[in-house]
């Protein structure tokens, strides 16, 4: 039968996907004693909560989460509202602009960003937006938008243009052909592009750094590696803590979009 | 720059008209009794190290309001991208902790404050020459500097399993009769036994730990000829490469499966009797004491000696930035966060060595407890490395040196080929900074 | 079937019968307009800053004067044996990370989007590498790659598939292997969760004429919904493509470019030369002759991708 494969496949994936999560978890409940052992076992011998109760006392964890959301719901929200119109036109008109703009798109991916970042953080800077939740949030829409804009043409592309066309002919009106029918079948891949610029902007590191210089506006990111030291040397356990609170929101959102996900194949499915 | 400057001026120019809004700098110098602030950007970041830089902080602050001082955590890992950025940006923190070799490159490209007459004279003479020596350097106009404050210096031990030890009947010896290489290597031999190894060498990153101890033997891996250097590896050079090679390959008393391992790395391995040795940084002992299993016996053994044992030294410093709008302020409060007192704080903090001396004679640093005794006995083998001067050593480490250490250490390529390598590929790569 | 035929025409049908261009024009400008102001002001003034470094000696420093050298860089680069070994390595690693990131999740995709139990869990499941902060990424891997205390080596030899441990990171024929599975790892969920969504945007009736044709499920999958994907996956790939050229910070958490240099990746080399070294310039060089390099190949790879679809 195929549907035993089927699962054990899936069981493979989830192994492969899934077992750092139950190593955080372990090694979080973990005295340092027992993470140095040259046996390590799954499942820790004397659980303590310690790692936790040090993460939380020692670093601002909660103030810097907060603050990571703020910027990770706006940017990826931003992003998305920016760069769904400017997709739809890539993907559907033929003009010098939108060559020009896939262009960009795609150098500004291979660029090295390294060699932006401090004549980015100059122009920051003149705009006042150094050390600010704001500037770090337009810093993130200008470097996701590449990635949304190429991803939605994408899926534009993917919705036949006859479905739209034909609606229109219909006497449906070009906007509410478009709401009717292109909507709800690029409603999932609004829904990826939504995800992707969130986890991006709550994960990301080096603009944070650059960008946000005082402690009390810093993200989660940068608190975090205040328990890495040199040379690789770091505090594993509060570090494995903070890191499994820190995990949990990119989880948690996805478990209440990916539903949307599944609306959206059924809306595709109505609409025929 | 200037192009740069205009540049970004453009730039800045046209997001100036599209937001309509902008603002010159934030601050507008210090005028005279005017409270000021100071950003410290802190690299501490062990527990008890933190809680002793905000303590020091705090009580800065309360005894002088008019100089406040903003505590700011970074980390090693970015500290290189952070403090780039801001000096190219010309926004950096007031108070910079960083490392020697760090500061080399910093003060050529002129970031970095001179503190030479700046520090006061109690906490100049606290410190030996040989510190400052870390710090001094060319200030990219033909001018030498001083440009940091060294505090805190590691230099490489051996932490040894003491049942081990016991058990082949290896006596410790003092730090003023250490071991010398040929003892360290018998020793070594007594102490493999079945599955356990005599000593596990971690050479993940073998560049800087085999320069530092290569001056055992006198090795300096760099001649300087006027401003111009050129890389050398002559037979004072390859001594200690050569005994590390021959433990791993020739009396296979060292494990070859800790060669990949970073420094922290060996330790489940150590603890559980699979090495009896560790030839380690000082701090090192801290993750002991603080991951050992009950029961677990440990002693700091004191630096080997080859022809002699001096080691190269790397310091942990503070400097100045350049851009700095309150110097001297800056200056003061670097002279407070380093007095003897406060400094042996943060070398107990950190389980590193404190450069003062009146710090180093403070009880908690001679205390036999967890080897501080042979710890802090180890600094007065430290000179500076000369690599720490040489211009484009960074590039010489990780293009040429690391690549052909590793391979040699792999037993991949001969002695010959790896000096080979070093010296012709090295001195190409030193070309570029002796134009 | 006819559907499909069709619809696959789409884009170059669009050409035909149109209302005047410049009503389009018009429209394209209005539609863009609001993505085009945060990027002109935040990315393309810094970027053409940065492409136009490559032709100067620009060098990091208060005291440093920049001149332009016009293409000198270029010729330096030329002759740059160590850039062009890195880049040798680079492209194995992004072209196999790529490739095989996309089999594996191609996989996944398509068992995520079939009807099995506890679907919600396992796509949330799915998601832990992304999610995981980056910092522990490496850290996590490092351990489990450990020569003696890591999982990896006594998984195998619990169940007998090694009877003694490796150095994952550390020999020079697994160490860029051993790397590339962490890159595989960290990369699938981005690309299963835009495939998942391609997938769900496949209208159901092309499946149900489909099944009216009596086509098995191999050959439903090969000839509609693969060509139905077809743009997404395009997109996918050649995105995961330039983020893996573009990749060095988890490979150097891991493994420092070692063992012997078999893991330095040339984004490493333009990073070292711009943060470490100090030279502005060269590093744009580098970076410039990365875009021109990876341009070329996802140009000849979307073109002919395109022309497949019209």
């Amino acid at each position: 039968m195929r549907r035993p494969l089927q699962y054990l496949a899936l069981l493979g994936y989830m192994v492969f996907l899934a077992f750092p999560l139950l190593w955080l978890l372990s090694t979080a409940l973990k005295t340092s004693q027992e993470m140095a052992s040259l046996t390590p076992t799954w499942i820790p011998r004397h659980p303590v909560l310690t790692n936790f109760a040090d993460a939380f006392t020692e670093q601002d964890i909660v103030g810097s989460a907060l603050r990571s959301l703020v910027v990770a719901v706006a940017s990826s929200v931003l992003t998305v509202v920016l760069a769904l119109p400017a997709a739809y036109s890539m993907a559907r008109h033929r003009s010098l602009v939108n060559k020009i703009a896939i262009g960009w798109v795609l150098v500004s991916q291979v660029f090295p960003f390294i060699l932006i970042i401090i004549p980015l953080f100059m122009v920051l800077r003149s705009l006042d937006l150094v050390n600010t939740l704001p500037g770090l949030t337009v810093v993130h829409v200008t470097f996701t938008l590449p990635f949304a804009l190429w991803m939605l043409q994408g899926y534009v592309r993917s919705v036949p243009r006859e479905l739209e066309e034909a609606a229109a002919v219909d006497g449906a009106g070009r906007i509410r052909a478009l709401v009717k029918i292109v909507a709800p079948l690029l409603a999932p891949g609004v829904v990826a592009t939504l995800l992707f610029a969130f986890i991006s902007s709550w994960n990301e590191f080096l603009f944070a750094l650059v960008v946000l210089k005082d402690p009390d506006v810093a993200t989660l990111p940068l608190t975090l590696v205040k328990f890495t030291g040199a040379e690789g040397v770091v505090r594993l356990g509060p570090l494995a803590a903070a890191s499994l609170l820190a995990t949990i929101p990119s989880l948690a959102f996805f478990a209440i979009i990916q539903r949307r996900l599944r609306s959206g194949l059924l809306a595709g499915a109505v609409k025929g | 720059m200037r192009t740069r400057t205009a540049l970004v001026a453009a730039a800045t120019a046209i997001a100036a008209l599209t937001a309509g809004c902008s603002s010159g700098d934030g601050g507008d110098g210090g005028k005279a009794g005017e409270p000021v602030s100071l950003k410290f950007l802190s690299l501490a970041w062990q527990k008890e190290s933190v809680a002793a830089n905000k303590e020091i902080v705090d009580e800065w602050n309360k005894a002088n309001p008019d100089i406040k001082v903003e505590y700011v955590q970074g980390s090693w890992d970015n500290v290189n991208d952070q403090l780039v950025t801001s000096f190219e940006a010309g926004d950096p923190p007031d108070v910079i902790h960083d490392d020697s070799p760090a500061l080399a490159g910093f003060a050529s490209r002129g970031y970095l404050l001179d503190l030479s007459g700046k520090v006061p004279a109690d906490l100049k003479s606290d410190i030996p020459q040989a510190a400052w020596d870390t710090v001094t350097f060319g200030d990219g106009k033909g001018g030498q500097g001083v440009y940091g404050v060294p505090f805190l210096q590691e230099s490489q031990v051996i932490i040894a399993n003491k049942k081990l030890l016991d058990k082949a009947g290896v006596s410790v010896p003092t730090p003023e009769d250490p071991w010398t290489w040929d003892e360290f290597e018998e020793i070594s031999k007594k102490l493999t036994k079945g599955d356990t190894f005599g000593v596990a060498w971690p050479l993940k990153s073998p560049v800087n730990k085999a320069l530092n101890l290569a001056l055992n033997f006198g090795g300096t891996f760099f001649q300087t000829d006027g401003a111009k250097a050129t890389v050398k590896v002559g037979p004072e050079e390859r001594e200690v490469l050569q005994r590390i090679h021959d433990q791993l390959y020739k009396d296979k008393t060292a494990d070859p499966s800790a060669l990949g391992m970073g420094t922290a790395d060996p330790l489940p391995g150590f603890y559980a009797g699979k090495y009896a040795m560790l030839p380690a940084s000082v701090y090192l002992r801290q993750q002991v004491v603080e991951q050992a299993p009950s029961g677990f016996e440990w002693v700091t053994i004191p630096p080997l000696k080859g022809t002699s044992a001096d080691q190269g030294a790397a310091s942990q410093t503070l400097s100045v930035a350049a851009d700095s709008k309150y110097p001297d302020q800056a200056t003061k409060f670097i002279s407070f966060f380093l007095n003897s007192t406060n400094q042996a704080k943060l070398a107990k903090g950190d389980w590193l060595l404190p450069t003062s001396v009146k710090a180093a004679s403070d009880p908690s640093m001679t205390t036999e407890e967890n080897g501080w005794n042979v710890a802090t006995a180890s600094a007065k083998n430290l000179v500076v490395a000369p690599y720490l001067k040489v211009n484009g050593f960074d590039e010489w480490k990780s293009k040429v040196a690391t690549p052909a250490l590793q391979q040699y250490f792999a037993n991949k390529i001969t002695l010959d080929e790896a000096a080979k390598t070093l010296v012709d590929e090295g001195n190409k790569v030193l070309e570029r900074y002796n134009k | 079937m006819t559907l499909t035929a069709e619809r696959t025409r789409g884009p170059a049908a669009g050409r035909r019968g149109r209302p005047g261009r410049s009503r389009q024009g018009r429209e394209t400008l209005l539609l863009m307009l609001p993505a085009l102001i945060p990027v002109l002001i935040f990315s393309v003034g810094p970027l053409l800053y940065g492409i136009y470094l490559a032709f100067t000696d620009a060098r990091s420093g208060r005291n440093s004067v920049t001149s332009f050298v016009g293409l000198s860089n270029f010729g330096d680069l030329l002759t740059d044996g160590d850039f062009w070994a890195s880049f040798r390595i680079g492209l194995i690693w992004a072209v196999s990370v790529t490739v095989l990131q996309f089999v594996a999740a191609l996989g996944l995709a398509l068992l995520l989007n079939e009807n099995l139990r506890f679907r919600a869990f396992t796509r949330v499941l799915a998601m832990v590498p992304w999610a995981m902060p980056p910092v522990v990424i490496g850290l996590m891997w490092r351990l489990v790659y450990h020569p003696n205390a890591g999982i990896l080596n006594s998984t195998l030899q619990g169940v007998g598939l090694l009877d003694h441990n490796v150095d994952w990171l550390n020999d020079f024929s697994i160490a860029l292997p051993a790397v590339i599975v962490v890159g595989i790892w960290t990369g699938m969920p981005q690309t299963t969760v835009v495939l998942l969504a391609g997938l769900q945007g496949v209208p159901r009736e092309l499946h149900e004429a489909g099944h009216v044709d009596g086509a098995t499920t191999w050959r439903r999958f090969w000839s509609i919904t693969l060509p139905q994907l077809r743009p997404v996956i395009v997109t996918i790939t050649s995105l995961d493509f330039v983020w893996n050229i573009n990749q060095f910070g988890l490979v150097y958490v891991l493994t420092q470019g070692g063992p012997g240099g078999q893991t330095r990746l040339p984004m490493l080399f333009a990073y070292e030369e711009a943060f470490r070294y100090g030279f502005f310039g060269y590093a744009a060089t580098l970076g410039v002759a990365i875009v021109i390099v990876v341009l070329a190949v996802l140009g000849i790879y979307i073109g002919r991708q395109m022309r497949e679809v019209s």
